[in-house]
């Protein structure tokens, strides 16, 4: 990009104190392969940012992008009103980041081995560290296994370490990528239940994950990624709405139900046994769940069960990304 | 900003020491380094026909006047080999270990800076060359002091020396080879920021110090002898004549710096350009 | 981000600042010496006053041989017969760096400086030592009061100083040479003459002899040896670092160190001191051959002599020894040890004969 583009046409992307993240025409490409195409990502400051895609799609790389790991190619990266990678050091250590798993020194204590990341952080202040140190464990409810080697750690320990690593200053944006992963269901719940906490407290928190439940529990945005290219983002109802409706009915006439649905503009068909599941073509105009429930018992379709799904992200994701989709159509 | 992170630089450096210090690998390879002289000493001591003249590793007949030439055997003996696989060993390791790890990511976003952390992670395998010689210096001083008289030392050109002066020499050996391997260092750092797998960068390391020292040995190839980093490291012998032939000294720090200079630039322009995928 | 390869810029320029380096380096300012004539050059190396200095000479051979590994002369080196001979085919074979300490004409310190090993020679006064750190053997020598000439090499320090050998060179330029003056060049950071003596037979294999001789003192700092097609010198001889000061005279004081085997050498006889060496093998070495002999009493002094040593005083069996298998090549009448400046014939009835001329010339004089 060069500078006379910079300054006409576009908005200075500096002038924006109010989104924590934001990228303008992110690309990175290995080769010929581009692992992230065009992205323009916004993240609002105080934000929960659900960062979701399948495997592959390009979530980690765009991280890397974001914490000054990976250069990109083409586009431009700013994180906290500052350009990256250009302001890194003044950048960084006002974020905490959890980036494709935990990694630590397997020879040396939990609490050793935070003392290093926070000495390599030009800006913490020694006097503190030792304080910092002990919070940041027991936040994460790792104070009894301070003192152990790293190597003895399980998966879930060393995950909440690194969640202790993210946590070792007052952060204004945490990125955390799959901060959830190999942590059982309590260590689950008290991570989401960490993140909200931080949220109230004012810090951005962008997570990156392929579990949607987990998402649609924690976060208020959420964007999503699909081999490269940004597919979808905003608030999260505004995700959910941008869904189809959908219904689903439990009949032995199951041709004949087809029928009716299609009768009132909808697509169904055949997901199981003795299941017709139909969708509207389009989010409007579409038949309230109690008109189409008339219409089959007015056509003699023996109705044994009826549910109209409530949108949920997933159906959003399965549309979008095509991860899922069922094969019978 | 450089200068005001100075102490905080400081810091890094000691927690890279205090890392690299505390792996069992590290003390392992500073035991055995110990190990060579200590075996030297017992070999002499205990030998029944003891030390030929003029045969096997040079000195080796002047350890039973002066237990100090159990180190100085011990560092003759350690220059080709030894010292160059442990050197290879920490320096291949600097980066790439930390890739390996995965704990790069996680040091350059905290951030440690990527010419700070190069230089930080320089430094320490400088500081574990020192370590090194010393290892050997120790295990022969011990070994030297248990087993042998501390007598009258007698240097190459013939002259005879007090035994706190052969300490001092040894030392002043030890600073040599300390500063022989210091190019060697600077390889090992930018061979590991070619890779994530530490043992490649170990390994390109040590056999490009055993490549350079059969070169050497080619008479064909003699105009290339002053430009190889391994050229002067068996002239530690130098400060063992009288007076000192302070001359290789000299040459031997021009070359390292030449080659940590342009290993040092090398490495950084990797490092500094290099998408960290680890 | 978009200027990465500006950080590619210090590894490129490295080597530039250090080719700079370099060059900077090996050009250094030294003023040229005054013009002047052979004759006053050939002058002011007769009255040459550096008795006084401390340097660094750098001594190599090119003389088309193979190259023996050390390994393989070791041992021979140890040989009773062969020791002199071995350490002569290093000497020919192999680079040599030494220092040289020389104050007046009765104090000189010659250390060569091997890899992990030091060869010693000195005299002091009337004491000549020389120390071999390998075998840890002293030899010590008492010279008669009054002897000037300095220690010769010997098969334990095997050098000469550039200083020593200039001087040979010179007393046998007598009307068989053309003495000039070629194109001056700095030694060891002094401004020098550069002397070349051209021999006027085409009976030798020696092509020409250039000496570097200190502007100031008339010190001659380097010798080259030309043998007939061959671009480099076959025979090198050089201060790299020279001080003109006197040096400490510690230098000079020397105590056979504990343990080592100490050797009484008799005093040279009168006859041999007055020549130029001590009976030793290496009078027939090409300096030797081409630059001494000439000077004993008994022979002319000419580029083309032929050395006869009578089969008597060879040592027997010098034919099988496999030293000389192993070098030197059957010839007509026995085996020819083949060099680009120097030739050795040893004849089937024992007879050596040594010249810097072509082996037709040894084989003819042989069959005389």
């Amino acid at each position: 990009m060069s500078p006379a583009a910079e300054g006409a046409g576009k908005p200075s992307l500096a002038a924006s104190p109010e989104t924590a993240v934001r990228t303008e025409g992110l690309t990175k490409r290995f080769g010929r392969h581009h692992a992230v195409d065009g992205l323009d990502l916004t993240v609002p400051r105080g934000a929960v940012f659900g960062f979701l895609g399948p495997n592959g799609s390009g979530k980690t790389t765009t991280i890397r992008m974001l914490l000054g790991l990976v250069s990109p190619t083409a586009g431009r990266v700013e994180v906290l009103g500052e350009e990256m990678p250009a302001r890194l050091m003044g950048v960084l250590p006002r974020v905490g980041a959890l980036v494709e798993g935990p990694a630590f020194y397997p020879f040396l204590s939990g609490e050793a081995n935070l003392h290093r990341l926070d000495t390599a952080d030009l800006r913490a202040p020694v006097r503190t560290r030792g304080e910092r140190v002990k919070s940041a464990l027991e936040r994460v409810g790792l104070e009894h296994a301070a003192h152990k080697r790293v190597h003895a750690y399980s998966l879930g320990m060393k995950q909440r370490l690194g969640l202790a690593a993210a946590l070792l200053a007052p952060r204004e944006l945490l990125v955390l990528d799959e901060p959830t992963n190999g942590l059982d269901p309590q260590g689950t719940r008290e991570v989401r239940s960490l993140i909200r906490s931080l949220a109230q407290d004012g810090t951005t928190v962008f997570v990156s994950s392929h579990l949607l439940a987990e998402v649609e529990q924690i976060c208020t945005h959420a964007a999503m990624l699909r081999t490269g290219k940004l597919v979808a983002q905003g608030t999260l109802d505004e995700l959910r709405g941008a869904a189809l409706p959908r219904v689903e009915v439990r009949t032995p006439d199951e041709s004949q139900a087809a029928e009716v649905l299609r009768g009132l503009g909808l697509s169904p068909e055949r997901s199981a046994p003795g299941t017709v599941v139909a969708s509207s073509a389009a989010n409007d105009g579409a038949p309230a769940p109690e008109e189409v429930v008339a219409a089959l018992v007015g056509a003699g379709v023996r109705v044994r069960g009826f549910a109209a799904a409530a949108a949920s992200l997933e159906e959003r994701f399965v549309e979008l990304t095509g991860e899922g989709f069922d094969v019978a159509q | 900003m450089l200068l005001s992170s100075a102490p905080a630089s400081a810091r890094l450096f000691v927690s890279e020491l205090s890392v690299l210090f505390r792996r069992w690998r590290t003390w392992t390879m500073l035991a055995a380094l110990a190990a060579v002289p200590v075996l030297i000493g017992l070999a002499v001591r205990f030998s029944p026909k003891g030390p030929p003249s003029g045969r096997g590793p040079a000195f080796l007949d002047q350890i039973t006047h002066n237990g100090l030439f159990a180190g100085v055997v011990g560092l003759v003996v350690c220059t080709p080999l030894f010292l160059p696989l442990t050197v290879g060993v920490v320096a291949g390791d600097t980066i790439a270990g930390e890739a390996n790890l995965g704990t790069l990511r996680y040091l350059l976003a905290a951030p440690a800076g990527r010419v700070r952390l190069l230089v930080v992670k320089y430094l320490a395998s400088a500081v574990f060359c020192v370590a090194a010689a010393l290892a050997v210096v120790v295990g022969g001083t011990l070994t030297g002091a248990v087993l042998f008289p501390l007598g009258q030392a007698t240097l190459l050109s013939g002259d005879t020396i007090s035994p706190g002066e052969a300490f001092g020499r040894l030392l002043l050996m030890a600073g040599y080879v300390t500063v022989s391997l210091l190019g060697l260092s600077a390889i090992g750092l930018f061979a590991s920021t070619m890779t994530n797998v530490p043992v490649g960068a170990m390994a390109a390391t040590i056999v490009l110090a055993v490549v350079s020292q059969v070169l050497d040995a080619l008479d064909q190839l003699d105009w290339l002898h002053p430009w190889l980093f391994s050229d002067h490291w068996l002239s530690v012998a130098d400060l063992l004549r009288e007076p000192i032939a302070w001359g290789s000294f000299g040459e031997n720090t021009l070359l390292q710096l030449g080659y940590i200079a342009l290993f040092g630039a090398l490495a950084y322009g990797r490092f500094t350009t290099k998408d960290v995928l680890a | 981000m978009k200027r990465i390869w500006t950080r590619w810029l210090p590894a490129a320029a490295v080597p530039a600042v250090i080719a700079v380096g370099v060059l900077a380096a090996g050009a250094a300012a030294v003023s040229p010496p005054p013009p002047a004539t052979p004759e006053q050059v050939l002058g002011l190396v007769a009255s040459h006053a550096a008795r006084q200095f401390s340097g660094t000479v750098e001594e190599k051979a090119d003389l088309g041989l193979p190259s023996i590994p050390s390994q393989a002369l070791a041992p021979a080196t140890k040989s009773a017969t062969l020791g002199s001979e071995a350490a002569l085919l290093e000497l020919l074979t192999t680079a040599h760096t030494a220092r040289v300490y020389a104050d007046g004409p009765t104090k000189l310190r010659v250390q060569v400086m091997d890899q992990l090993a030091e060869r010693d020679a000195i005299r002091n006064g009337n004491d000549a030592w020389t120390f071999d750190s390998k075998t840890n053997e002293v030899t010590h020598t008492t010279l008669p009061a009054g002897t000037g000439s300095e220690p010769s090499p010997t098969a334990k320090a095997p050098v000469m100083t550039p200083d020593q050998l200039a001087q040979r060179f010179l007393a046998a330029a007598g009307p068989s040479t053309n003495v000039t003056l070629g194109q001056s060049a700095p030694v060891a950071g002094h401004s020098a003459y550069a002397l070349v003596l051209t021999p006027k037979t085409s009976g030798t294999l020696v092509s020409s002899v250039q000496i570097a001789v200190e502007a100031q003192t008339g010190l001659p700092l380097s010798v080259d040896v030309y043998a007939k097609g061959q671009k480099d010198p076959a025979f090198h001889s050089a201060f790299t670092k020279l001080d003109l000061g006197a040096p400490d005279a510690s230098v000079f004081a020397f105590t056979p160190p504990a343990g080592a085997t100490v050797k009484q050498q008799p005093a040279p006889t009168p006859k041999a001191s007055a020549g130029t060496m001590p009976k030793s093998p290496s009078t027939a070495s090409p300096k030797a051959s081409a630059g001494t002999t000439p000077k004993s009493p008994e022979s002319a002094p000419s580029w083309d002599t032929v050395l006869v040593v009578p089969a008597a005083k060879v040592p027997a069996g010098l034919l099988d020894q496999p030293l000389v298998k192993q070098l030197a090549t059957p010839v007509a009448g026995g085996r020819l040890l083949s060099s680009s400046l120097v030739n050795i014939l040893i004849t089937d009835d024992g007879r050596v004969l040594a010249g810097a001329v072509p082996a037709s010339t040894l084989l003819a004089k042989a069959a005389q």
